[in-house]
């Protein structure tokens, strides 16, 4: 992001002034040579605290896979979703995942666009965990459906059924957009590892690494940064960027529909797709601060990942904080501007719980949508606050705890959607009760080991920052041209 | 591939290697520039080549529209689910398939397409075995390749030589 840099042809000289913007690494400090062995040097033998960290994701993912074996084993029946409450914890995990899968093309296409040079050090980062949280996410429709080994109907195909896929229904919808979604994030992940792979199959050929300079060679695609792939590729990556952006918005939006395009109070309001959206850049990018700055602390990459990035993310986080917040409340006050009793009632039944007592401390019992309510208010809408001073953005730890409870209320954000208006739709006779058994439990348990075992193997086998991209936001070197330098 | 006639060299820095490319286009040759990360600089000093890949995701967007409303719109008329008088063929609802596939089909041919052009340039504009495999241009180093008669590469090599060239290989 510089003004007016370039080769100037009169002065028959390299012009490069002041940048605009911050470029989020210290590129006063760094320089091509220094990025390219402190990055490879991450991938070094890990500590053996890596392994033991990866062993209890590990287990978790186990308790996952385990959980999920006794539902196969005895039926769908396991699980607490039964009639009148079809979505539990299940269809919460899916959309929980798919949020939190918003921020790394938010990042690497968004922020790519609208030029915000402070992504450079954590958009890597932020792909692989997009990447790992929808492949998470897409597992919990074919955990909910009961009979996964026949997922496959929901695929347009001529069948021997002679039947075809209703298109007109938001269900489908989202089976091709959370595809695509998937398969764009991995595709422009894999576009953004192409030069990296290059200098990783440099390197292992430099130590003699067969395998391994065969395997990277491969993943390279005989890139040798010569300017004319240079040039395909960076018009490729605009591209990418271009067409992502507008995919990470509907993504959400299309999941929104999913309960939007019923007629069950609570769900069928128009503002569902922007809640949605903003939710989901809101978890997102929580989640990336509760997964990078425990890295940069670990890696010492406070050159890389400087407090600017930290501050910026946060500014984010604060603005869909405000977005959220304010959804929270339009809600209530359409629900009681409609003068629908049904719309009402499902707004005093989430914070307050059952209709039939107008006090909390009466015999109401407490339910689990009056819990994540509450936990949903606290953890969206109050512990963001802190963040408006700069004094509490500036540090690491207070942002972590911050981003960490952020996470927790916005699980409960989408249960407080699903789980509450399935209890008390229309009919009172048709009310009930959701609890979730501990083969959903476990599942949920395993599905952060899941994505927690992939971001950990990631971290250690691919760059998790861009070593391309940090050479492009550091200052080139020069020999006699000269330039302003940026304080990073 | 065809025998490589040329010259390369390596450089440290970017306005060296920046004016070393001016000064090769002037004599009428096209270099190939290789570096460690894109650079404006470079793309001004080649004359700011450009690509056709817009045009290949432009084409494959249209298709995927294309599919992306016919497929939901035949499968509705091949069987055929009435609801309440609703249109059987509905644009509204098939938008979102049309979208969907109108940026997937972007996206593959996208990336099919960087390699597929990267694969055609390698042959249009072949590099020597030697820069191929000189360790520091993904590293830390640029890399101008001049592809040459047998007659001028004496006269490139004094050119990269006098902007200054940390090492300069001839290959015939």
């Amino acid at each position: 992001m510089e003004k007016a840099s370039g080769y100037d042809t009169n002065a028959g000289k390299v012009i490069i002034e002041e940048h605009l913007g911050h470029p989020g690494i210290k590129a006063t400090t760094l320089d091509y040579a220094k990025i390219n062995d402190e990055m490879l040097a991450m991938l070094d033998k890990p500590h053996p605290s890596y392994f033991l960290l990866l062993l209890g994701f590990l287990l978790a993912f186990g308790l996952g896979i385990l959980s999920f074996a006794i539902q196969l084993d005895v039926g769908i029946g396991f699980s607490g979703i039964s009639h009148p409450i079809a979505w539990g914890f299940y269809i919460t995990n899916f959309v929980f995942w798919i949020g939190i899968g918003h921020a790394g093309t938010l990042i690497s296409a968004v922020f790519y666009l609208t030029r915000a040079p402070w992504r450079t050090a954590i958009y890597r980062s932020a792909e692989a965990m997009t990447v790992f949280a929808v492949l998470t996410a897409g597992l919990f429709p074919l955990i909910h459906i009961g009979r996964p080994w026949l997922a496959y109907w929901l695929i347009p195909y001529p069948n021997e059924r002679l039947l075809w896929v209703n298109f007109k229904s938001p269900l489908l919808w989202d089976v091709f957009a959370v595809t695509t979604y998937m398969s764009v994030s991995i595709m422009f992940f894999l576009l953004g590892l192409i030069p990296d792979m290059a200098i990783l199959r440099d390197e292992a050929m430099r130590r003699g690494k067969k395998l391994k300079a065969l395997l990277y060679t491969t993943m390279a695609l005989a890139w040798r940064g010569t300017n004319h792939q240079w040039v395909h590729y960076m018009r490729g990556y605009l591209i990418f960027a271009a067409i992502a952006t507008p995919l990470v918005f509907s993504v959400h939006s299309i999941v929104s529909w999913d309960f939007a395009m019923s007629s069950v109070p609570g769900w069928h309001t128009t503002i569902f797709a922007p809640y949605f959206v903003a939710g989901a850049i809101f978890s997102g990018l929580a989640m990336v601060l509760t997964v990078l700055i425990p890295i940069r602390a670990v890696f010492g990459l406070q050159d890389y990942i400087t407090n600017h990035v930290i501050q910026s993310v946060s500014k984010v986080i604060i603005f869909t904080s405000i977005i959220v917040g304010y959804a929270y409340a339009t809600e209530f006050f359409i629900a009681y501007y409609s003068g629908s009793p049904y719309e009402r009632a499902i707004f005093y039944y989430r914070p307050f719980g059952e209709m039939t007592s107008w006090t909390l401390l009466g015999d109401n019992q407490i339910s689990f949508p009056q819990i994540a309510f509450w936990l949903m208010v606290f953890c969206n809408v109050i512990v963001p606050i802190p963040l408006w001073r700069w004094k509490v953005r500036n540090n690491p730890v207070a942002v972590w705890i911050i981003a960490a409870l952020i996470n927790v209320g916005m699980w409960f954000e989408r249960f407080n959607i699903i789980g509450s208006s399935l209890q008390h739709e229309y009919d009172p006779a048709s009310w009930g009760e959701y609890w979730p058994t501990i083969v959903e439990t476990g599942v949920t348990i395993g599905s952060f080991g899941f994505f927690f075992t992939l971001f950990t193997l990631f971290v250690k086998s691919l760059p998790p920052m861009a070593i391309m991209e940090l050479k492009e936001g550091t200052n080139p070197p020069l020999r006699n041209s000269v330039h302003k330098e940026t304080d990073g | 591939m065809a025998k490589f006639t040329g010259v390369w060299g390596t450089f440290e820095y970017l306005d060296e290697t920046t004016e070393t490319i001016e000064k090769v286009r002037n004599e009428g040759v096209q270099p190939t520039v290789i570096s460690p990360c894109p650079r404006h600089e470079i793309d001004h000093a080649l004359g700011n080549p450009s690509t056709i890949l817009p045009w290949i995701a432009l084409c494959f967007a249209a298709l995927g529209c294309f599919i992306g409303f016919s497929l939901p719109a035949w499968t509705a008329s091949d069987w055929v689910l009435p609801v309440s008088g609703k249109p059987i063929v509905a644009i509204p609802p098939f938008t979102v398939i049309g979208f969907e596939l109108t940026i997937l089909f972007t996206a593959i041919h996208t990336l099919a397409g960087i390699a597929l052009l990267g694969i055609i340039d390698s042959f249009r504009f072949p590099i020597p075995r030697g820069a191929k495999r000189y360790p520091r241009f993904q590293r830390d180093r640029f890399g101008i390749v001049v592809r040459c008669d047998e007659e001028k590469l004496e006269q490139f090599e004094t050119i990269l030589k006098k902007h200054g060239a940390e090492e300069v290989h001839i290959e015939k």
